[in-house]
Formats: C-alpha cells, sequence, structure tokens
C-alpha cells in the first residue's frame, strides 16, 4: 500500500481545487449534453409565461373593479398585451372579466398559474420528506425532478428532469463501483465497508446538484432577472432604482458567498464523513452480530453506534447553523436594499404617479428579481455542499487501481511452471514480510508452504494472482513474467483458496458457478465431489439449490471450507493455491481432501500453506517460510533426514508423545 | 416465536401488501407507536409548540394592523383608526381625525409602517431561526432514539433472521427508514392541523364577505378529496417499493464489497458490475414511478385549487365592480365592496386555497412517511427468539456444574442437529468435545450461550435452568474464543478489551501473554495501540486467534469457550498457547471444540460427537481403551508412521 491508499478522511480541496472539481464534473456530464441543452429549453420556455402573469390581476383591478376603460389607464401597456386588449375595448366589464378569466384558466391548465399571487402560481416537484441526517437527504438529490411550471407543461418538465438527473446518477455511481471494484486488494484492508457504500448511493448525488447549479441557474436566473428589468425599463423606463436594487443584490450575493465558502465546504465534509462513519459502524455491529452476540458485547456494539449517529447528527446540525448565520449576514443588506425600493414605490404611489395596481405590479416584479439576483450571486456559496460530495468521489475514483499497462498480452495457460525469483515484499506501515524468496511450483506437483504463523506464507501466495507487487523481484509463468499479461486471463488460470471463506447469500450451485458461469450440472457435481463436499450438498433440504444464508452461515466451518475448494476445483486451473485448506476438517475429511489434491495436482501446480503435518507430509516439496525467508525446501524425507533442522523440529512438536 | 412462525414473519418482511389497503388505520396505529418515542422528549416538544404560538400569535395582530395601515390609508390616504394611530405610535389628533391624510402624512405613516416591520422582522427572526434549530434537535434526538432501538432489536434476533436477512436491508431500515420518523409531527399532525387551520379561517373570512363564494370555496373539498383518495394506494405501493429496491442495492454493494477478496480471485467484477448496474435501474425505475405519480398529484390539486382561486376572485372583482353590497350574515363595518377589501379577499381566498392545497400535498408525502415507518416497525416487531423470563435471577457465582439434560435442538423442523445430549462438566475441568464437521460442537457451546433454547431437555448451571437466569448475567459469566475470529477495525487493544472496555493495561497484557500474542503484538509498528483494518485483516490468521483467546482470557469468566482455537496455529504456537490457558485456566470450567486430537490428550472429560449425539465419552486413556471411534481417529491422526491402516478400515470400525 501507498501513501495514496491512506485512510479516507481527507483534505478540504480549498476554494482552486473546488473550481477544479466543478470543472471536472461538467466534463464528466459532457455526454448527456444534449438532455441538459433540452432542459435548458424547457426552462427558458417555462419562464415565458412568468412575465404575463402581474398582468391578469392587474386588468381586472383598473377595468374591471375601478371601472376604467381600456385605453384610459394611467401607463399604456406593453405591445402584446395591448394587442389582446385591443378586442375587448369599450366592452362591458363582465366581458372583460370573462376573457380575462378564460385566459387564466387556459394557462392554469398548461402552465399552472393564473396570476403572480403565491396561491395563482405553483412549481412542480417531487421532492418527498427527508431526515435531518445528510445520507437521509440525498435521496431527493439523486432523484431531482423540479420545474418552475405546474400543469402540464410542468408535468413534462419534470418527468423530463427526474429521467435526466437518474441518468446521471446511475451513470456515475456506476463508473464509481466499477472503480472501487478494481481497487488492489491491499486497499480494502483499510477503506471500510459502510462508508463505500456511503460514497456509492449518498455522495454520488452531488454530481447533479453540482451541475444543475452550474449550469441552470445562472441561465435560468439571468434570463429571468433581464427580462424583468428590461419590461420594467420599457414600462416605468424612468425609475433605476429598482434594477439598481437588482444589481446591489447580486452584490450582496457574491459578497456573502465568499468569507463562507469554504467554511461550508468544510462543515459538509465534515458531515458526510461523519454520516459515513455512522454507516460503517452500523455495517460492522450488523456483520459481526452473531460474535457479539456470543461475545456478549450487545451494549458495547450499540454505544459505539451511538456515538458515531449521534456524531453525525451534530455535524449536521453544525451545518444548519452555518447556514442560518449566512443568512442572517446577508438579510441585514438585503432588507436594507429591499427597504429602500419598498419605500421608493409607495412614495411614488402617495404622490400620485402610480396607481396602486401599480404598486402591486412593480413590487411583484422586484421580488422577483430580487430572488433571482441573490440566487445568482450566491451560486458559489450553493456549489459548496455538492463539492464536497465531488470531492469524496472523486478521491476514491482517483485512487490507484490495478490498472492494466500498456501493451499487455493475454497469458498462455501454464505448461510446466511458475518460478517467484527473489520477491521482495513489505506492507505500506514498514512491516517486510517477504525478504528475498525463491518458489519454484511445477505442474504435476504438490508443493507445502510451511512455517510459523506470521512468516509471510499467505502474502507469498498472494503474488501469484498479482493481489500484490512485490517491491522487487519477478513472477513467471512458464518464463514469462506476469506484468507483461492481463490479470483477467491470469487470474483465470490461478483458483485461490482463502483462509476464511467468502460465500454469498445464493444457492449452494450459485456460489459455485461464481467461478465458472456455465457450469453444467455435471461439472460441478465432479468438483464437489473431488472437494468431498457432495454428500453433504445433496444431504441440505434442496440440494444444490439450498440457499446459504448470509456468509453462508447455515453451514458448519468445514462445510464451507470445501465448498470453497470445490469452487476452486470446478474452475478446472492451472495453478491451485489453498491457503489452510485442512484447518476446520477434522483427521478424515483432511485425508480425503489430500488424497483428492494429489489427484488434481496431476495437471496442474497446487500449492498448500498449512501447518499440519498430515497435510504436507505427502507432499512432492515442501518449502520451510521462516521471516520472510525461505530456509529449507525439499520433500518429507530429505528434510527429515537433515540433523537440527527447522522443518524436522516443526514435524518433531506435532507428533504425540509416546503413549 | 417456533421456527415456522419466525420463517413466516421473516416472509412478510417487506411485503407490506395487505397493509397498503388501509391508510387512515395505518397512520393512526404508526402515530400511537411513535407516541412512546415522543414521550421521553415530551418536554423539550412542549417547550418548541409555546415558542412558535407566541411568535405567531406576535405575527397576527401586527400583520393585520400593518398591512391595513400600508394599504389603505398610506397608499389610499384614509385616515387611521384610532387604534391604529396609537399602536403605530402616531398622534390620533393628526392621523386619525378627518377623512384623509395629506401626503406628507402618508408618508409619516409609510414611515412608520416600514419601521415597524423592519424591527419586528430583526427582533423575530433569529428568534425563529433558534426555534428552527431547536427543532432540528429535537427531531434528531428522536431519530437517534429509534436508531438505536432498532440495532437493539436486530442485535437480539438470533441466527435463523440473520441467516435469512440481508445487512443491506436492515441498514436501510436503521438508517433511512428511520429517518422518517423526524417528519412524522410535521407530515402527520402540524401541517395538516395547521393548513386545515387556516383554510378554515380562510373560509370563514370569505363566508363574512359572501356566502355563495364561501360555499364555492368549500366545494373545493370534494375533488381534492377525490384526488386524494385516488392516488393513494398507488402512492403507498409506489413508496414501498421505492424503498424495496433502494435496499436492495444497499444490499448489492454491501455483498460484493465483503466479498471482494473471491470476487477478485475469480475474475467475477464483470459480473458483480452488471448485477450493480441492474440493481440501480431498479432502483431508479421504482423512484422514478413513485415521485413521478406524486408530481402528478401535485398538479392536480393545483389544477383545483387555482380553477378556485380563479373562479372566485372574477365573482368577487364582479361583484365589486358593481358596488354591490356584501351578502354577510351579521358583517360589521364596511357595508360595500371596494378596492382595499376586493385585495383583502383576494389574498383571504388565496390563503384558504393554498393551505388546502398544502394540506393535501402533505397528505401524500405522508403515504412516503409511513410506509419508511411501516417497515421499521416490521423490524421492531419481530420477536427474539430469546427472551429474558419476567423474575429471572442472576449467575450463581460458584458455577460448579454444568449439565445437559435430554438436550435436543433442531434449526430446521426436519433436520436435527442434537439428539438426547447428556453430560455433566465440573469446574475446574477441561472437557473436550470433538467430532467430524457439522456433527453439532459449536450448536453445543450455542445453546449454552442460550443464543437458542433447546426444542426439548434443560441445561442448567448448579442446577438453575438457563431459562431462569438473567441474559447478561449468563452471558458475561461465560468467555468465548470463537471459531471465526471477528475482529474490528479499531486498536489491538481495544480488540482485547472489546468485551471489557474498562481493563487496564496491565490486564490486556497478562491476557495476551495467556494468548501467546504478547510477543507478535510487540513486534508490531504500533504495539498495543497498532490499529487493524477492517475485520482485522492486517494480521495472520493464527495471530487473529490469539487475538481472540485473549480478549476470552481478559473477560475472567469462570467458563471460558474455546471452538477450534488452534486451527491455525503451528504446533509450537498451539502447545504453548494450551499450557498457559490450562494454567490459567486452573479451577475454571473450560469447554475446548476441536477436532485436533493432539489437543485435548490431557482433558478431563472428552466428549465424541457424531450427528449430534454423544457417542462415546471418558478420559483420552479410556476411550483408547474401548477402542471405537475415538481411536479410530486418535489413529488417523495421531501416526507416527505412515499410516497402514486404510481409511475404510478406520470407519469400519467405527
Amino acid at each position: 500500500m501507498t501513501a495514496a491508499t491512506a485512510p479516507a478522511i481527507h483534505a478540504d480541496p480549498g476554494g482552486l481545487g473546488t473550481l477544479r472539481l466543478l470543472v471536472r464534473a461538467l466534463r464528466y456530464v459532457a455526454p448527456f449534453r444534449r438532455r441538459f441543452a433540452q432542459k435548458l429549453a424547457l426552462l427558458l420556455a417555462s419562464m415565458l409565461p412568468l412575465l404575463v402573469l402581474p398582468w391578469p390581476a392587474k386588468i381586472v383591478l383598473d377595468h374591471v373593479i375601478e371601472g376604467i376603460p381600456i385605453g384610459a389607464q394611467a401607463r399604456p401597456y406593453p405591445t402584446p398585451v395591448a394587442a389582446l386588449l385591443d378586442g375587448l375595448v369599450g366592452q362591458e366589464p363582465v366581458w372583460i372579466l370573462l376573457a380575462v378569466v378564460g385566459f387564466q384558466l387556459a394557462l392554469v391548465a398548461l402552465f399552472g398559474a393564473a396570476g403572480s399571487g403565491s396561491s395563482e402560481r405553483d412549481s412542480a416537484d417531487a421532492y418527498l420528506s427527508s431526515g435531518q441526517d445528510q445520507a437521509t437527504r440525498t435521496d431527493n438529490e439523486a432523484n431531482a425532478g423540479f420545474s418552475v411550471t405546474s400543469g402540464l407543461l410542468g408535468l413534462f418538465d419534470l418527468r423530463f428532469t427526474i429521467r435526466l438527473t437518474q441518468a446521471v446518477n446511475h451513470h456515475y455511481r456506476g463508473r464509481l463501483f466499477e472503480r472501487i471494484q478494481a481497487l488492489p486488494l491491499a486497499t480494502f484492508d483499510d477503506q471500510r465497508i459502510g462508508d463505500a457504500v456511503f460514497r456509492v448511493l449518498y455522495d454520488t448525488p452531488a454530481i447533479t446538484s453540482a451541475v444543475y447549479r452550474i449550469l441552470l441557474t445562472p441561465v435560468a436566473a439571468g434570463a429571468f432577472a433581464l427580462a424583468v428589468v428590461a419590461t420594467l425599463r420599457s414600462l416605468y423606463g424612468d425609475h433605476p432604482v429598482l434594477w439598481q436594487a437588482g444589481a446591489a443584490l447580486l452584490g450582496i450575493g457574491f459578497a456573502v458567498a465568499l468569507p463562507f465558502a469554504g467554511m461550508l465546504r468544510r462543515r459538509s465534509l465534515a458531515a458526510r464523513g461523519a454520516s459515513a462513519a455512522a454507516t460503517s459502524s452500523l455495517e460492522e455491529g450488523l456483520a459481526n452480530v452473531l460474535a457479539v452476540q456470543g461475545l456478549g458485547a450487545e451494549s458495547h456494539a450499540r454505544g459505539h453506534f451511538d456515538r458515531a449517529s449521534w456524531g453525525s447528527f451534530q455535524s449536521h446540525r453544525a451545518l444548519v447553523g452555518l447556514g442560518m448565520i449566512i443568512f442572517l449576514a446577508a438579510l441585514g443588506p438585503a432588507l436594507w436594499v429591499a427597504t429602500r425600493v419598498f419605500g421608493y414605490v409607495a412614495g411614488l404611489v402617495i404622490e400620485g404617479e402610480l396607481s396602486r395596481g401599480d404598486f402591486l405590479l412593480l413590487f411583484t416584479y422586484y421580488l422577483m428579481l430580487a430572488f433571482a439576483c441573490v440566487e445568482l450571486g450566491s451560486l458559489w456559496l450553493r456549489v459548496q455542499e455538492a463539492a464536497a460530495g465531488l470531492s469524496r468521489v472523486f478521491f476514491l475514483m482517483d485512487l490507484p487501481s490495478e490498472q492494466e499497462a500498456p501493451g499487455v498480452a493475454t497469458l498462455a495457460p501454464l505448461a510446466s511452471e511458475v518460478r517467484i525469483e527473489d520477491a521482495h515484499f513489505a506492507f505500506a506501515d514498514g512491516t517486510r514480510a517477504l525478504r528475498g524468496v525463491s518458489l519454484a511450483l511445477r505442474v504435476g506437483e504438490v508443493t507445502a508452504l510451511v512455517g510459523p504463523a506470521g512468516a509471510g506464507k499467505t502474502t507469498l501466495a498472494y503474488l501469484l494472482p498479482r493481489f500484490l507487487e512485490p517491491q522487487a523481484g519477478r513472477v513467471h509463468f512458464d518464463g514469462v513474467d506476469v506484468r507483461t499479461a492481463t490479470r483477467a486471463s491470469l487470474r483465470a488460470q490461478v483458483s485461490f483458496v482463502f483462509q476464511e471463506t467468502a460465500l454469498f447469500d445464493a444457492t449452494v450451485e450459485e456460489n459455485l458457478r461464481l467461478a465458472k458461469p456455465g457450469a453444467s450440472e455435471t461439472e460441478l457435481r465432479r468438483a464437489a465431489r473431488n472437494a468431498g463436499a457432495d454428500e453433504f450438498i445433496r444431504a441440505l433440504p434442496e440440494g444444490y439449490r439450498t440457499p446459504l444464508g448470509r456468509s453462508g452461515g447455515k453451514l458448519s466451518g468445514g462445510q464451507r471450507q470445501r465448498l470453497a475448494i470445490a469452487r476452486a476445483l470446478l474452475r478446472d486451473p492451472r495453478v491451485l493455491i489453498l491457503d489452510e485448506p485442512t484447518s476446520a476438517l477434522d483427521a478424515e475429511t483432511e485425508q480425503r481432501l489430500v488424497e483428492a489434491l494429489r489427484e488434481a495436482s496431476r495437471e496442474r501446480a497446487v500449492l498448500v500453506i498449512a501447518h499440519r503435518l498430515s497435510t504436507v507430509r505427502h507432499a512432492d516439496r515442501i518449502a520451510f517460510l521462516e521471516a520472510g525467508r525461505i530456509i529449507e525446501s525439499g520433500s518429507h524425507d530429505e528434510l527429515m533426514a537433515r540433523p537440527g533442522g527447522a522443518y524436522r523440529r516443526f514435524v518433531e512438536l506435532q507428533r504425540p508423545d509416546a503413549d | 416465536m417456533t421456527p415456522a412462525e419466525s420463517s413466516a414473519a421473516l416472509a412478510a418482511l417487506g411485503r407490506g401488501g395487505a397493509r397498503d389497503r388501509l391508510s387512515f388505520a395505518l397512520a393512526r396505529l404508526l402515530l400511537r407507536r411513535c407516541l412512546s418515542l415522543l414521550r421521553p422528549i415530551r418536554r423539550h416538544l412542549l417547550l418548541f409548540f409555546a415558542g412558535f404560538s407566541a411568535l405567531a400569535l406576535a405575527f397576527v395582530p401586527l400583520g393585520i394592523l400593518l398591512y391595513d395601515a400600508f394599504w389603505t390609508r398610506a397608499l389610499q390616504g384614509n385616515s387611521l383608526l384610532e387604534l391604529e394611530a396609537s399602536l403605530l405610535g402616531l398622534d390620533p389628533a393628526v392621523f386619525a381625525a378627518g377623512p384623509a391624510l395629506t401626503p406628507s402624512e402618508r408618508q409619516q405613516v409609510l414611515a412608520r409602517v416600514i419601521a415597524v416591520g423592519l424591527g419586528f422582522g430583526l427582533v423575530a427572526t433569529p428568534l425563529a431561526l433558534a426555534l428552527y434549530y431547536y427543532q432540528v434537535w429535537i427531531l434528531q434526538r428522536l431519530n437517534q432514539v429509534l436508531r438505536v432501538q432498532i440495532l437493539e432489536r436486530l442485535q437480539q434476533l438470533s441466527l435463523r433472521f440473520h441467516a435469512d436477512s440481508k445487512i443491506g436491508d436492515a441498514l436501510f431500515r436503521t438508517l433511512q427508514d428511520s429517518a422518517m420518523v423526524t417528519q412524522l409531527i410535521e407530515v402527520l399532525i402540524l401541517v395538516p392541523l395547521a393548513a386545515l387551520g387556516r383554510f378554515a379561517f380562510g373560509l370563514l373570512v370569505v363566508a363574512a364577505f359572501d356566502w355563495r363564494i364561501a360555499l364555492g370555496l368549500f366545494a373545493l373539498m370534494p375533488p381534492l378529496v377525490g384526488i386524494a383518495t385516488l392516488f393513494g394506494r398507488p402512492l403507498r405501493v409506489g413508496f414501498r417499493h421505492a424503498r424495496e429496491t433502494n435496499a436492495e442495492l444497499t444490499s448489492r454493494i454491501q455483498e460484493t464489497l465483503a466479498g471482494i477478496r473471491v470476487i477478485k480471485a475469480y475474475g467475477a467484477e464483470g459480473f458483480e458490475q452488471r448485477r450493480f448496474e441492474a440493481a440501480s435501474s431498479g432502483a431508479f425505475a421504482a423512484a422514478f414511478d413513485a415521485r413521478a405519480r406524486f408530481g402528478l398529484l401535485t398538479i392536480a390539486l393545483f389544477w383545483v385549487t387555482a380553477a378556485g382561486v380563479v373562479l372566485g376572485t372574477a365573482a368577487a372583482a364582479l361583484l365589486a365592480s358593481r358596488g354591490e353590497p356584501l351578502h354577510a350574515f351579521g358583517a360589521v363595518g364596511v357595508a360595500a365592496w371596494s378596492l382595499g377589501l376586493f385585495n383583502y379577499f383576494k389574498l383571504r381566498l388565496g390563503d384558504g386555497s393554498s393551505s388546502l392545497r398544502r394540506a393535501f400535498r402533505t397528505w401524500g408525502a405522508a403515504q412516503d412517511v409511513t410506509i419508511g415507518l411501516d417497515r421499521v416497525f416490521e423490524l421492531l416487531d419481530l420477536e427474539p427468539e430469546v427472551k429474558q423470563a419476567p423474575g429471572a435471577i442472576p449467575l450463581p457465582p460458584l458455577e460448579r456444574v454444568v449439565r445437559f439434560e435430554g438436550v435436543q435442538f433442531r434449526y430446521q423442523p426436519d433436520r436435527p442437529a442434537l439428539e438426547g445430549v447428556d453430560f455433566e462438566a465440573r469446574a475446574g475441568s477441561v472437557v473436550a468435545i470433538i467430532g467430524p464437521t457439522g456433527s453439532g460442537k459449536s450448536t453445543l457451546m450455542s445453546l449454552l450461550l442460550r443464543l437458542f433454547d433447546p426444542g426439548a431437555g434443560r441445561i442448567t448451571i448448579d442446577g438453575v435452568d438457563l431459562r431462569q437466569l438473567q441474559l447478561d448475567s449468563l452471558r458475561s459469566g461465560i468467555a468465548v474464543a470463537l471459531q471465526e475470529n471477528l475482529l474490528f477495525g479499531a486498536s489491538v487493544r481495544d480488540n482485547i478489551r472489546f468485551a471489557v472496555p474498562g481493563a487496564s493495561d496491565d490486564a490486556v497484557r497478562a491476557a495476551a501473554h495467556v494468548a501467546a500474542a504478547d510477543d507478535f503484538i510487540a513486534a508490531l509498528p504500533e504495539g498495543y495501540d497498532t490499529l487493524l483494518g477492517e475485520r482485522g485483516t492486517k494480521l495472520s490468521t493464527g495471530q487473529r486467534q490469539r487475538l481472540s483467546i485473549a480478549r476470552a482470557v481478559l473477560k475472567d469468566a469462570r467458563i471460558l469457550i474455546l471452538d477450534e482455537p488452534t486451527a491455525a496455529l503451528d504446533a509450537e504456537t498451539e502447545l504453548r498457547v494450551l499450557e498457559r490457558v490450562a494454567a490459567w485456566g486452573r479451577g475454571r470450567l473450560i469447554f475446548l471444540i476441536t477436532h485436533r486430537l493432539s489437543t485435548i490428550r490431557h482433558a478431563d472429560l472428552i466428549l465424541v460427537l457424531r450427528e449430534g449425539r454423544i457417542v462415546e465419552s471418558g478420559t483420552h486413556a479410556q476411550l483408547l481403551a474401548r477402542g471405537s471411534v475415538y481411536a479410530g481417529l486418535a489413529r488417523q491422526e495421531g501416526a507416527a508412521k505412515p499410516s497402514d491402516a486404510s481409511l475404510a478400515a478406520a470407519m469400519d470400525r467405527a
């Protein structure tokens, strides 16, 4: 492991780093650009009706209630509106009213808006309730659907948007998952499963969050603000206070964003990290629940989760608090601006320059403008939380994975020999596991790797399928350096049976077929027979179709081990590696397995790591590993003949005392 | 709960199904259950409501005052009412006398309105924010309590449940589904009540203006209720499906990552990737359906209420244009429609219908909340198999003898795991239990720990049936080193201290010494403070095994169970460990489960298990003399020369 695989807590990317992250996010969604463009178009189209909205109310106010004939009101209407009203000149108020009502109802049906009051307008969204913790809020993000309008257009827009959000998120988390799977085995030691689950499910939605803010908000808010200003100017052009106020709000938005952006981002990183830690704590506690029960440590485990969970809530609350502070900071200046506008426009009404209907209109427009400007100005602030999520996802994606070097070829099936030459390996924390080990495995032979615990046997075996890379030394398959071959072709011919068997929550068949997806029933049975597993499998309630339960929890330790061996044999590998295959087996099963391995070794190279004499004594060659070095090798008899030899000592300790 | 009931309960888990038909009944059920959750925080709830109400109540009269002063007085020019003038701090003699105000007076009123409004805003806003923060805290507390309750329940459930369930599903319920409890008060109580309240208020005001329009407003209810009923079941089904598929996805990820080594070894990454993408698509499809339906609901609601507002406003406009008198019942004040009245009316009408819309929209969101909570309670309602009897007593201190009397146990109805097990074990002895894999050795110990109760027969300690003992007292009296050495991603020290968190460093070191682990720990980069990886993966199996033993030793219990403790150890280390454990364990009762005879020749009692029955028992010498199964096994394993006796011969004798 290198420093890059250091634990998941990572640093704040900083302001510049955030910019880079956002650019990267944009580039990432480039394949979806057409759909984003369509969304933008929908957005702009749905804003058009909004400009018309204040007019019906004004028309009703002036021409119906106050009875002013059309054309005689204080200020002329903009051309489109005037054009529409042309047909109504001279009509009774009733007819004007009916026309307006009809128009409004049509607007409601199509655009979900009849006027600019909050009761007359709605936007469509599909946001559901969320909780008070980071993880629980992202479901809305991942499936975000929103439209500025309601009605038929809103419905279409909403569905379109949800699909777009989901498409991007599906793509993004699929890629993250792929990268995680491709991480080297060593990295998984330090990563927490719960944290990884969190990133895949709850950090990835940040991408659509960020992109929507960057792409849609400026365009929408900007276009809207400009349209409002243009309209105001054409109607009330000589009141610059209004759009000056808008500009001021823009400035306020910027000003507030700058000092708080970094803080917000860091708080968000912390909140996400805390929530991920809570997920990890829970996952670990659940995965180990049976041990916890057996050890009577339930309250200890609960206490751990309790702390982690409350920590995540606290973190989230801190984020909420920060949001409030930011809001208050912006509130002061914003209120001052709003007050000025309010007072100014009201003053105009008092002086008789504007009617009260005008006031309504103007102030409504002003509020719309204000909202758009604040949105725009504080954009930088609003992307910070998403940036935190992006940071966490890209971090994981950027970890060095098991990349194929350029120019690698498929490895030919092993014909004669695997050779490890002078391998040196040390872990990231400096522990030296292998100090110049050389070993040869030949087809047709069973090689046993023996030695005290912690000598490095498993580490050595991990070199063969390239789970670990030696810092020095090489591994050759028939003389071909494995680094010049693809990992897939290498692993296709190496079957590794781990010390702790990993079975999945699936049927026996499915577990076996993991090794060879297209295997026939006969093949399955044969492999199981050879591993001594066929008998007990057939004794299960549904035989090969019996579900195994989580981690194969319904089988005993020995049964799981035999099943894992069967799986390894099913693949018909050229190299078979077994790490402590007999530790959970009783003597008679062990004997059967040893014989099966002997059979198997006729056509392949077999490496067995074991402690037990009974397992290794019949191996063709025994290599004794101690403190990262092979100090003896030979057959059982050869090694026994050495006086004071390490192997001989090892054997003698295992022999029962004379009865 | 019998095994059959347990399986049935498990199968029903997550299938809601019939329960989705009920809606109000379901909500009521959930509310009742949640009341017990609310009890611990009721004081906070009351405090919050008090603050909220105070703020709201302050706002209403002030709002009316400011609105009227601004719209009808400052903008239109009418004189203030005496009350208004005094409240605003203006001289009634100037502002309330005469029919109209001069422009400069109107400016003054305007200024005063702005000042009062701002003043109130500046005071109220931080208060409102503080109140909101408090609300967040309360809801988080609520959620936290529920989360821990769920974990507690999960810990109580037995192997039977855990073998059949998925971690991802439990994760989802504990973290995501339980979050719905924070919405409980808001969505099921607050919003509906507030919204309906405002609707009622709006209705009354509108009725005061014109009862015909009020009737029209009220007539919005039936279509809205109709829409809500129409959408009810489809929404619930959709939400449940969305949650299930997301839980499934969580499981998928967790399982892949937990078994990543095997996946890599077999090059099955591509296969797992495809499964992930299928699960992801499935989850998204379900979410789309649920949310699109919800979106349609909100749009449909809007159509109805907006139409109502438009028509209602138009009717009022018509009346106002004709200057008609108000058709009010017992109206006071103004007798005819005016612009000011019209605007106020419009406000109330709009507000009333929005409130109605909000109530129904919230009802739609409430469906998701109820489904989430239902999933939580499904889990909480599972009965643990092993329950502490009322009146249970603590473990007797001396623990002289453990007896198994005619014990029978089955994991599943048709597969007996233990049959007719009878033996007696005394303190101060080492009892070895041997037998082929699957013969029931580990099951025997699970029963001693009361992870299950026997189907027939009983187990006693000093004559007291286990079922009469307090569970945690029993379990703290027994220390276990398991076959799977489950360690955690914590420091070596903390792993050893797992069951005894307050143990001193010396105690930890002593325990490590007994387990012959102290030498390799000292050689680790940071000694006892070295962090182990996830599931303790940085150590070799033999090292992990010894840590497990150290952990059990530290507990200093009078009964010790070692399940295959030395399987991964080489002979030398194994000898050391056994010697030290035996020395440490003098006076205690040690159960040693193994199938390696070399470890047990000095045991005081050896039980030979085969297919769930004790076929032989005695000391090593006795069993060898009887020349049966045990002898056969001994011969198999301990041969000093390559064995002549064939496997078949040994089996024949058995």
